[in-house]
Formats: structure tokens, C-alpha cells, sequence
């Protein structure tokens, strides 16, 4: 009975550690303080869990914003009313973010923002389209989500298939202007949605570029402890560019394979990478790290109030700010512009005016923020990231880059 | 307590069990029993080598191949060293502890404290996580798991369960979530017939028989590991002889927790230290131990072997999918052949 019991739990392990998983610290929030009204925004992010680093992130980069629209004399339109970020946890989890996305609804939340991995969002925006409140997706790249026809959801970060194609064109110019051109490109990524997704839209345009994609490996992101043996199938491959998608932790992991087993590629390079673009990267693999390239979106520090948020965040919580933070920023800002616009706090007309937005991003972007009728930011646009002495610089498009890409970045 | 005894009774960790059957069987079913006890270990190892030729066959070059097998086993070592603390609390105490991968993250975490604010050795620091470890085993055995032992198994699987998140979400709260990292120094590349491995990776593998050949020392050879034997086997029994069963338990689940510790500081640097790390262990932990059979040490070390290279001849044999799938196959595999497990006759 006894060995019946254990082999069982070993067998619903998995199962048990996803449906049971470590629980959240849902609630909490800023407050808008003050005199007048306060208009409820629910930042929805996983803030327990494996990606917790990140959602922690994003949702004070939500709170930030609030705070500067708040200093700066709330919503005019509405008589000066603040915007209060209320917090929720997702765990990661897309039954939980969906039964959260109810409850901050019921709670009077008249828009959301979220919520980072693609599966969690896809079930927030059934919610948000089934009560009519408009969700504003900060961080969560699958194509498919805004596939369904939704009216209620609007996505500022760049979706899986612009990150591939335009970073498949970005590493076709770059390598040409650097006398290389790239003839075979290996591709590693994770095996999900995101990862397959992306590798999907840089194969299609590296065909019509003209150059190889091959051999495309892949790995789980949960689980993946070592990736030794994909590298040396990349090394045996005779790639001349190593791709690569995933997020932080195998990112990490990729870095120390490829020191190891130092495949003769010209360049890694980054496509959607969660690692290579952070400016935790270069500080935890150090030498190893050195020169990786990453296609991703990616806040303009090329700007002054993209600086002033860096330099705010780290005064306040004493840490670098990443990418999804300034995204988080960004998507409450939509929030606040349209409620502006449309002198109203009421879900369906903060909708019509979110469609009619035209606001400067924090982003490297090529232009404002403005959303299709699919509700893609048509402005959105990954850029060219290289980690160069440790820090993580803007390289190409040039009218974006902090510094010169160095191509070959390899010794091979 | 009568549902405790017959869980052990009946389970493939007492060895008492299998060789009273065998003594009291005819010498012909002896025989058979032990041909087949054989004949499904050589089924495994016949496995095992045909895997590893299709492997070579299958692999575009041999190196490819070859790093297959040496990072397999590396990492098999620690799979290994993760599950030696599992296999032998619920070898002793019956319990099914979910919070091994929790404690497995607190040493992560009081090693990279000890690494980057101390500025010890990496490897020294397990002269403090093993102890401090073995006592925070002790005192959660004795505050929190001693009331519910005899209990139904699901009673401690909550309570660990419990443990697991506490302590994760503890460390979220004191060190936040971002990823760190403890360095090695003088960590480089080593090449091993044609492949290569970090040095850290090798030490931790070598590290992971060092501790599997301890505890086997101590089980075997010392007088408290004669009496966690004894529990393991029969714990009114040990009672009667004058065994304090209430100490050994503690003491048990104390080692198992310390096992976890030096697990910890041996894998810090290999891993990105976040309060979640230690789940990733569990999984494949615990069908270690159902693979090395039940309490068994030793085949907790040979299972995670196994599971290691399945993991990593996967990669070749499946690309694209998880490595838990290969995982998975090979324990369906051996559960069909071996139900108690590879060593589950020997304790």
C-alpha cells in the first residue's frame, strides 16, 4: 500500500506541484490617496511562482506610472480623479489570472494590465471581452492571442512573428554590413508556444533572405538542467550563427554550454531571448556572456524619460529595471491617455478611445503607440541588443544604437 | 499505528521481508525468485547498453553521442544526491516529503549568503549548510510532522506540502525573486573522451558518491544506522528492543534534510539560485527513488544515473520534447519490470 501510495504520488507529482503550487500574496496595491476619485487599474502579474522576478517588476513599474500620472494631477478630464493600481497575482497560472481577472473586475477595476506568459493572457482576454473592460497586454508575445477577434484587448509589446521576421532581417543587415553575411543559422528554443512561434517567423524570413535555418533544437524551459548536448549538435552542424529563444533561466544556461563547448559560430544571437538583453545577464555569467546579441523589444535609453524611469526605479527599489517593467509603465499610461480622451471612466468608452491612441512610447519603437484593428501596437518593433564590457548597449537599427555592433562577436 | 507497520511490512524496503520469503520458499522458487530478480536487472542494463549504441548510430557524430552520455551521468549524479535524502525519510518515517526541494533551495540561499557576503569557498559552505540544515530537519520533524506520524499518508503529504510553500515564499519575501548566482572559482572546461564538462559539474558528481558512500558507511557500520534499520524494518520491533523510535525518526528526517543541504551547496553553482530551483529537483527526485527502489540509497544513486542519461539520450533519440518524457518512459519500463524498484530487495 505504502509503495502503491508513493509510486502514485511520483506519477501525480507533476500534476499536484502545477494545481497546488506555491500560493500567491494577491491583494495589496498602491493607493491613490488624496482628494477626488480614484479610478481602480488592476496590475495582474505573476508575483509568486518561477517568473516571479519579472512580475514583481512589472507591477511596480504599473505602480510607478500611476504615481507619475498622479503627481502629475490625475486624469484632468475627470476633475483631477487618481488612478489606483490594485495588484494581482496570477502565479502564473492561466486558471488563476482568469478567476483574478473576475474578481479585480467585480472589484471595480475598470481596465487591466498583464500579465506575461502568453497562456495566462489568452484566458484574461476571454474575461476581459465577456465583461467588456478593456485589458491591456504589457508583456505576453503569442500571435494567437489577439487572433480571436477581440474587441477588448490591446497588445503594446511586439508579437512573436514581428520579433522572428525582424530579427532574422536585422541579423541578415548586420552581418552584411559587417563583410560576414550569415549563411547557416542554428536554432535553439524552448519548446512552448513562444518558442516554436518565433522560430517559425525568423525561418520564414531567413528563407526569403536567403540564407539556411537548420538544425532547430529545443528544450523544455522547466525542466532543463544542462545543455551541453544540444551545443555539441550545434557545434557539429557547422552553423555559422547560433539563434537562440528562451527565457532567463536557460538563457543562463545556454551562455555556460556555449563556453563549454565553444562552437566555431560567429555570433549568439538572441530572438525574444528573457536573458541576454537583462543587465542581470552579463553580471551573473560574466566573460561567458560577453558579445551575445538579442532581437527584442526593448525600452529606448536613447531617450531622456525612459533614463529618468531607470534611474527612479533603481532609487526606489533598488534594482535594474527590466523591459517588462517599462512595458507595464507604458500599458497603464494607454489606460490613463484614453481615460483622458474619452472623459469617462467607463470601460466600453475607455475602449473606443484606447483605439484612437496616439501616445509617445518609452520603447524603442518606430513610432508611436497606436493600435490596428486587431489591436496590435502598430509602433511596436524589436531592436538590436549586444552585451559589450559587461553592459547591454542599443546596436542596430542605427537611428536607435548606443554603439557599433561588433560582428564576429565570437573568437570562432 | 497498525496502518504504519503494514505499510512497511508490505513495502520492498524491508529486506527481511524478501529473505524470510526466500528462506521459507523451496529452494526451486528460490531460484526462481532469484532468476528473476536477475533477469529483470539485466533486462535494464541490456536497455541501457542498447540505448546508448542507437544512440551513437542515431547521433550525427559520435562527440554529440558521447556528450549525450558523460553529461547524462554528471547530471545523474545529482539527480542522485537530490534523492538520497528522499529514498531514506520515507524508507524510515513512511513520509512522502514534498518540501525536499524547499530545504534544497534554503541551502541554495545560505550558500550564496555565505559565497557572496562572507566570501567563503563555495564548497566550504556546506560545513554550515549540512548542519544547519540537519537542524532545521530535526526541529520541523519534531515540531511540526512528529504528531501526524502513524497518520494516514496524506496527513504528512499536506503538511510537507505545506513546509514547501512556507519556505519558498519565505525566501521570496526576505530575498526577492531575482536570479543569482554562486561562482565557482577556478571553474573551467574539462574535455572527457572527446566531450567536455565543467569542473564544477564534475565535483558535484564526485561530491555525490562521497555523500552516497557515507551514508552507506553509516547505515551499515554505526550503531544508529542498525537502529534506523531497524525502524525501517520494523518499528515495534525496534521499539521492544529498546530503540527510542521517536529519536530516530527526528534523527532520520534530520539526515535526509542535511542530504538535501550538501545537495544544495554541491549544485549551487550550477544552477540560477531563485526560491523555485528546488521544485525542479522534485519531480525527477522522486521517480529516482521509486526507480532506485523505495529507502534504498544506494539505488537512488544508480537510479538517478539512469534518469540522468535517459534525460539526455532523449535529446537525441526525441528531439523537441521535454526531457521528462524519455524520463517518464524509462520509469513506466521499469516499473513493469522491476515494480519495487532496481534495488528494492536490498536496504
Amino acid at each position: 500500500m505504502k509503495k502503491a501510495w508513493f509510486v502514485g504520488v511520483a506519477l501525480v507529482a507533476p500534476l499536484a506541484l502545477t494545481a497546488c503550487g506555491d500560493s500567491g500574496t494577491g491583494g495589496g496595491g498602491a493607493t491613490g490617496g488624496g482628494s477626488g476619485e480614484t479610478i481602480k487599474i488592476a496590475s495582474l502579474h505573476p508575483l509568486s511562482g518561477a517568473a516571479a522576478a519579472d512580475g514583481q517588476q512589472m507591477d511596480n513599474g504599473a505602480k510607478l506610472a500611476a504615481e507619475a500620472i498622479n503627481a502629475a494631477g490625475g486624469i484632468k478630464s475627470l476633475g483631477g480623479a487618481k488612478i489606483e493600481i490594485v495588484s494581482a497575482d496570477s502565479q502564473g497560472k492561466p486558471e488563476v489570472g482568469q478567476s483574478e481577472a473576475q474578481r479585480v473586475i467585480q472589484d471595480g477595476a475598470v481596465g487591466i494590465v498583464g500579465a506575461y506568459q502568453s497562456a495566462v493572457s489568452a484566458n484574461i482576454a476571454t474575461v476581459a471581452e465577456r465583461n467588456k473592460v478593456p485589458f491591456v497586454i504589457d508583456v505576453s508575445s503569442a500571435d494567437s492571442i489577439l487572433s480571436q477577434g477581440y474587441k477588448y484587448t490591446f497588445r503594446v509589446q511586439p508579437s512573436a512573428s514581428v520579433i522572428g521576421q525582424q530579427g532574422a532581417q536585422y541579423l541578415f543587415d548586420m552581418s552584411k554590413a559587417a563583410g560576414k553575411p550569415v549563411k547557416k543559422v542554428a536554432f535553439l528554443h524552448e519548446q512552448g508556444p513562444f518558442g516554436t512561434g518565433v522560430r517559425d517567423a525568423f525561418t520564414k524570413k531567413a528563407t526569403e533572405l536567403g540564407f539556411e535555418v537548420g538544425p532547430a533544437l529545443s528544450y523544455d524551459a522547466a525542466s532543463v538542467a544542462d545543455l551541453t548536448t544540444q551545443m555539441t549538435q550545434v557545434k557539429a552542424s557547422g552553423a555559422d550563427v547560433l539563434a537562440v529563444t528562451g527565457y532567463y533561466r536557460d538563457g543562463v544556461l545556454v551562455a555556460k554550454a556555449v563556453n563549454s563547448v565553444k562552437p566555431p559560430v560567429n555570433a549568439v544571437y538572441g530572438v525574444a531571448n528573457g536573458a541576454f538583453d537583462l543587465p542581470q545577464f552579463p553580471k551573473e555569467t560574466g566573460a561567458a556572456g560577453e558579445g551575445y546579441f538579442d532581437a527584442n523589444y526593448h525600452p529606448d535609453y536613447t531617450k531622456q524619460t525612459t533614463k529618468d524611469l531607470a534611474a527612479l526605479y533603481k532609487s526606489k527599489y533598488n534594482d535594474d529595471i527590466r523591459t517588462g517593467a517599462v512595458l507595464s509603465y507604458d500599458a497603464v499610461r494607454v489606460l490613463a491617455d484614453a481615460m483622458e480622451r474619452a472623459k469617462s471612466k467607463e470601460p466600453q468608452k475607455i475602449r473606443e478611445a484606447i483605439t484612437q491612441t496616439n501616445l509617445e512610447s518609452l520603447m524603442a519603437q518606430s513610432g508611436p503607440i497606436a493600435f490596428d484593428e486587431k489591436g496590435e501596437n502598430k509602433g511596436a518593433i524589436p531592436i538590436l541588443m549586444q552585451v559589450q564590457k559587461g553592459v547591454v548597449n542599443q546596436v542596430w537599427p542605427a537611428d536607435l544604437a548606443q554603439a557599433e555592433p561588433t560582428y564576429p562577436a565570437m573568437g570562432g | 499505528m497498525a496502518d504504519h507497520q503494514q505499510g512497511v511490512s508490505s513495502s520492498g524496503v524491508a529486506p527481511e521481508e524478501d529473505l524470510s520469503t526466500t528462506q521459507t520458499a523451496t529452494v526451486g522458487q528460490s531460484r526462481r525468485l532469484v532468476d528473476a530478480f536477475t533477469r529483470s536487472r539485466l533486462i535494464v542494463v541490456a536497455v541501457i547498453a542498447t540505448a546508448v549504441v542507437l544512440a551513437y548510430l542515431r547521433a550525427d557524430s559520435p562527440v554529440i553521442a558521447t556528450q549525450a552520455i558523460v553529461t547524462g551521468l554528471l547530471i545523474g549524479g545529482v539527480y542522485g544526491l537530490v534523492a538520497m535524502g528522499l529514498t531514506l525519510i520515507f524508507g524510515v518515517l513512511d513520509i512522502v516529503n514534498f518540501a525536499h526541494g524547499a530545504f534544497l533551495a534554503v541551502a541554495l540561499f545560505i550558500t550564496w549568503w555565505l559565497v557572496s557576503s562572507m566570501g567563503f569557498h563555495p564548497y566550504l559552505t556546506m560545513l554550515a549548510t549540512a548542519p544547519i540544515m540537519f537542524a532545521l530537519g530535526y526541529a520541523v520533524q519534531r515540531g511540526i510532522l512528529s504528531g501526524a506520524m502513524g497518520k494516514p499518508l496524506e496527513n504528512q503529504l499536506l503538511i510537507t506540502l505545506g513546509i514547501s510553500l512556507v519556505l519558498e515564499n519565505a525566501l521570496l519575501l526576505f530575498f526577492g525573486a531575482n536570479p543569482r548566482a554562486v561562482a565557482l572559482p577556478g571553474n573551467q572546461t574539462v574535455g572527457v573522451l572527446g566531450a567536455v564538462a565543467d569542473l564544477s559539474r564534475i565535483l558535484a558528481f564526485v561530491g555525490a558518491l562521497i555523500l552516497a558512500g557515507l551514508l552507506f558507511l553509516v547505515l551499515q557500520r554505526t550503531r544508529l544506522g542498525t537502529a534506523i534499520r531497524a525502524v525501517a524494518a520494523n518499528d515495534t520491533g525496534a521499539q521492544l528492543v529498546g530503540i527510542d523510535t521517536r529519536r530516530i525518526y527526528a534523527l532520520t528526517f534530520a539526515i535526509g534534510t542535511a542530504c538535501a543541504g550538501a545537495a544544495g551547496t554541491l549544485v549551487a553553482p550550477l544552477v540560477t539560485v531563485e526560491p523555485s530551483t528546488g521544485a525542479l529537483f522534485n519531480i525527477v527526485a522522486f521517480v529516482v527513488v521509486v526507480i532506485g527502489g523505495m529507502g534504498n540509497v544506494v539505488g537512488a544513486l544508480v537510479g538517478g544515473l539512469i534518469i540522468g542519461l535517459a534525460e539526455q539520450l532523449g535529446t537525441i533519440f526525441l528531439p523537441g520534447q521535454s526531457p521528462l518524457l524519455s524520463v517518464f518512459i524509462v520509469f513506466v519500463l521499469v516499473l513493469f519490470l522491476r515494480p519495487q524498484g532496481l534495488f528494492g530487495r536490498t536496504s
